[in-house]
């Protein structure tokens, strides 16, 4: 009955797994569509612009990394729109000064770091929030994050009154968002997201960490008979995930100076996509940090290229339907054919 | 309905099944006359669940021929089974908890109109049926709020209803209480009255002593007899004709077993284990025998920390924690009853599935030392022999066998002290199944401690020093192995029966 098996055989690699198959697969496919595009839309082949679609999207990347590994673990987060709009209206409220004449250039009046720090924290509760319901009561995360979703949004209007706050900051306050590093153009929050990617890539790829957020996705009944404890990971994951938006959510504020209740707005939605586009399983257990960029990839270069070409901004939302069907699908069969 | 004989309702005749390198029906021939109970009895294995599941289509039988009240019957689905008047009660329940009593019985037999409901004949007709089986049960009330047994008999009810003459019952009572159980044989009788034919399939001898009217046994997918019960002399004279005089694996007496107590349980208590007690000694390979529902994976999971349960468990002398990390830690380690859902991660490969019960022992300040990893599912392949052509290889691919020496291999990684194998070999071929008893009394020899918990006698008898019987949650008896023990004692016990035969 018992095969010989001999060292050196048994660590021979003829096949990559299905997980490198599809970040691959997804490269392949962002790369041919920039070339597609590049020979529809005039000025499209670039390294300016092949530089802006990455750029441009920071936000939703960074954001897209938490939100994968959620969706590895098995679970949603669909409160980091609404989070992103809260931290960064924090930061502006904690960070005006508190002599103004009007309500919205009333604020707290900390000083700027300080109040970073405090609105990072208004962020991480909300985190703590998704993990006390979804661990602790068992509520579905879906449920949960939808909920807490409107509940950041909607401390973040009762704060700005529906509108914007944007007067009476420190000087410093619009320091962080605009820095430009390096003697280029590439702003602070650029070098962020690039960061924040690799950082999760070596989560991802060498850490005991990672390999427990897959384990928890691909079959919690095993993960907890084998001593994973999956309460405490869960809420580990959504502080990390509540952490960058709030972090973003901030950046942005800086950027703008100001802060605004409906920024991030859909943000929830743009990175649950790019990370189903980039071959991450809704269900759990599989997927990468790798494939959820080049999904933000292939998402950008669609919607920028059609509009560069003829559509008008107008019809952004379906194209970005369309585009994630056809990932999907093709997705799906790819893999099938490859396991048949 | 003549004077004349009718044709026995389903008769078979030279019925035989093949598995690649097994026969598990073997030239089966026998005939069922209606409106009786008939008992089917054997062993795990003896080919009961192979027989059921030809006639009711879910498989193809090599050769041999099925007829139904004279006329030949070869189903290919349930359905085929159905139309052909034959129903079964699975072990799993099939009713809609959130459904009133009577939205079950016409579940899918519903009469619309521009899609509204309406009343039928239909409705009616069903309530009659079961109030002729069982008056008590209220057709309004909500299916939810019912018990087990109640459950069952809106399932005969509905099966009795739809025009089934014969009815299969798949060890309806392992999950049932003693007043369910008489319950249960009361709408059994009454449908016998109503000239059904009932084929009833139990472990729990005393039950098949009770009800049944004829009883079939079969013994290595061969049919040893069929018999009317009364011309039979009592559970004894069952128990021989199952057991036979089939030989059982060897069993050599360990050498390592010391008398320190590795494992020290007093009175556990929760939803099925009543007050049980018992004790594992270093180096000792123990068994815990017992019939389906005997409570053999709640103690398991009880001493494993996955279930609550109530009494003390001292380990190595110690209180140990109540969660599966926490009795990992202090160094025990499970193989759970069903490998695929509950043992292995199925979507990743060997290498990845081996070091998650001692992450500590692979990693620095959390990062993995990924050439540890490789060396270690290098290792457990040589070392149990997993049949593999690569350690990357997904874990879904491989066969059953080698798929539970990865769980084994996951739990030996972790350095357990005492490792609890719950049903170790299910579903796997004979060649892994010697494989891994080899494997566990190696690790006994090592002077590590083994609990095996298993429904099959002959792996106890094959590798335990020592065996629990249990019956319905409680630990009835507890037997030295040697290699004269009294196996048609060790049945009566585990089937309810008390003393000694």
């Amino acid at each position: 009955m018992s095969v010989s098996t001999k060292a050196g055989r048994t660590v021979s690699r003829h096949r990559m797994s299905d997980g490198t198959f599809i970040t691959l697969f997804v490269a392949v496919v962002a790369i041919t569509l920039f070339l597609v595009a590049s020979l529809l839309v005039p000025n499209f082949f670039q390294w300016l612009n092949l530089l802006n679609l990455v750029t441009n999207n920071w936000a939703v990347i960074s954001l897209g990394v938490g939100v994968t590994f959620l969706l590895v673990s098995g679970n949603f987060d669909l409160s980091v729109g609404g989070n992103v709009a809260l931290a960064g209206v924090l930061s502006v409220w904690f960070a005006q000064s508190t002599g103004g004449t009007n309500p919205l250039s009333i604020g707290i009046g900390l000083p700027y770091w300080f109040a970073i720090l405090c609105a990072l924290g208004g962020a991480l509760m909300i985190g703590g929030l998704n993990a006390l319901f979804v661990v602790r009561f068992r509520i579905p995360s879906i449920i949960v994050t939808l909920g807490t979703m409107l509940v950041a949004r909607g401390i973040a209007q009762v704060i700005t009154q529906g509108s914007q706050r944007n007067t009476n900051l420190p000087e410093e306050f619009g320091f962080l968002g605009n820095l430009t590093m390096f003697g280029t153009s590439i702003k602070f929050p650029v070098v962020f997201m690039t960061l924040l990617l690799l950082v999760a890539i070596f989560i991802e790829r060498k850490m005991v960490f990672g390999r427990i957020t897959f384990w928890l996705g691909s079959n919690p009944i095993a993960a907890r008979l084998s001593g994973i404890d999956r309460s405490r990971h869960l809420t580990y994951l959504y502080l990390f995930s509540a952490a960058i938006a709030g972090i973003v959510g901030i950046l942005l504020s800086s950027e703008f100076k100001s802060g605004y209740s409906n920024r991030g707005m859909l943000m929830e939605f743009d990175a649950l996509v790019i990370s189903l586009l980039g071959g991450v399983s809704i269900v759990g257990g599989f997927g990468s940090v790798v494939g959820m960029f080049f999904g933000a990839i292939i998402l950008a270069i669609v919607t920028s290229a059609a509009t560069g070409m003829v559509l008008s901004p107008d019809w952004q939302f379906t194209l970005k339907a369309i585009t994630v069907f056809l990932a999907i699908v093709t997705q799906t069969w790819a893999l099938a054919r490859r396991n048949r | 309905m003549t004077e004349k004989q009718p044709p026995p309702v389903l008769s078979i005749h030279g019925l035989t099944k093949d598995f690649p390198g097994v026969r598990a029906i073997d030239d089966v021939s026998l005939s069922i006359e209606s409106g009786t109970i008939h008992c089917l009895v054997g062993e795990n294995g003896a080919g009961k669940s192979t027989l059921i599941k030809m006639l009711t289509g879910a498989l193809l039988p090599t050769s041999g021929t099925m007829r139904i009240n004279g006329s030949e019957y070869r189903p290919k689905n349930l359905q085929d089974a159905r139309d052909a008047g034959i129903a079964t009660l699975f072990q799993e329940l099939h009713v809609v908890d959130e459904l009133t009593v009577s939205e079950n019985l016409t579940l899918g037999m519903e009469r619309s109109r521009f899609g509204f409901l309406i009343k039928s004949d239909l409705d009616d007709r069903v309530i009659r049926t079961l109030k002729a089986i069982e008056p008590s049960i209220d057709p309004s009330a909500r299916v939810s709020s019912l018990s087990v047994a109640q459950k069952q008999i809106i399932e005969i009810a509905r099966a009795a209803s739809s025009g089934a003459n014969v009815i299969i019952m798949d060890e309806p009572t392992a999950a049932l209480s003693e007043r369910e159980v008489e319950r249960l044989f009361g709408v059994i009788r009454r449908l016998r009255k109503e000239a059904v034919t009932v084929i009833f399939i139990s472990h729990k001898l005393d039950e098949i002593l009770q009800l049944g009217e004829t009883v079939t046994v079969l013994r290595d997918g061969k049919h040893i007899a069929t018999k009317l019960l009364k011309d039979i002399a009592g559970r004894s004279e069952l128990i021989e004709m199952m057991i036979g005089r089939s030989v059982f694996q060897s069993y050599t007496p360990s050498t390592t077993v010391r008398k320190e107590a590795v494992l020290t349980a007093k009175g556990l208590t929760n939803k099925l284990l009543k007050d049980v007690s018992f004790h594992i000694n270093r180096g000792e390979i123990v068994g815990f025998y017992g019939l389906v529902g005997a409570g053999k994976t709640e103690i398991a999971r009880a001493l494993f920390g996955a279930d609550e349960v109530s009494g003390s468990i001292l380990f190595k002398g110690q209180k140990i924690g109540r969660s599966p990390k926490d009795t990992i830690a202090s160094g025990i380690a499970l193989v759970p009853e069903e490998r695929r859902t509950q043992g292995l991660f199925t979507e990743f490969t060997i290498r990845k599935n081996i070091p998650v019960m001692n992450l500590h022992r692979m990693s620095d300040r959390g990062i993995f030392r990924s050439l540890d990893e490789q060396t270690a599912a290098v290792d457990y392949v040589n070392q149990l022999s997993i049949a593999t052509d690569s350690i990357d290889k997904h874990v879904k691919k491989l066969s059953g066998g080698n798929q539970q020496k990865v769980v084994l291999a996951k739990c030996l990684f972790s350095q357990a002290d005492l490792l609890l194998l719950d049903e170790p070999t299910r579903g796997v071929d004979v060649g892994a199944k010697t494989e891994i008893y080899d494997i566990i009394r190696s690790l006994a020899g090592e002077g590590k401690s083994v609990a095996v918990f298993s429904s099959e006698l002959e792996e106890v008898l094959g590798i335990c020093d020592r065996i629990f019987l249990l019956y319905s949650g409680s630990l009835k008896s507890e037997i030295i192995n040697n290699a004269d023990v009294d196996v048609s004692h060790i049945l009566n016990i585990v089937t309810g029966g008390e003393g000694v035969v």
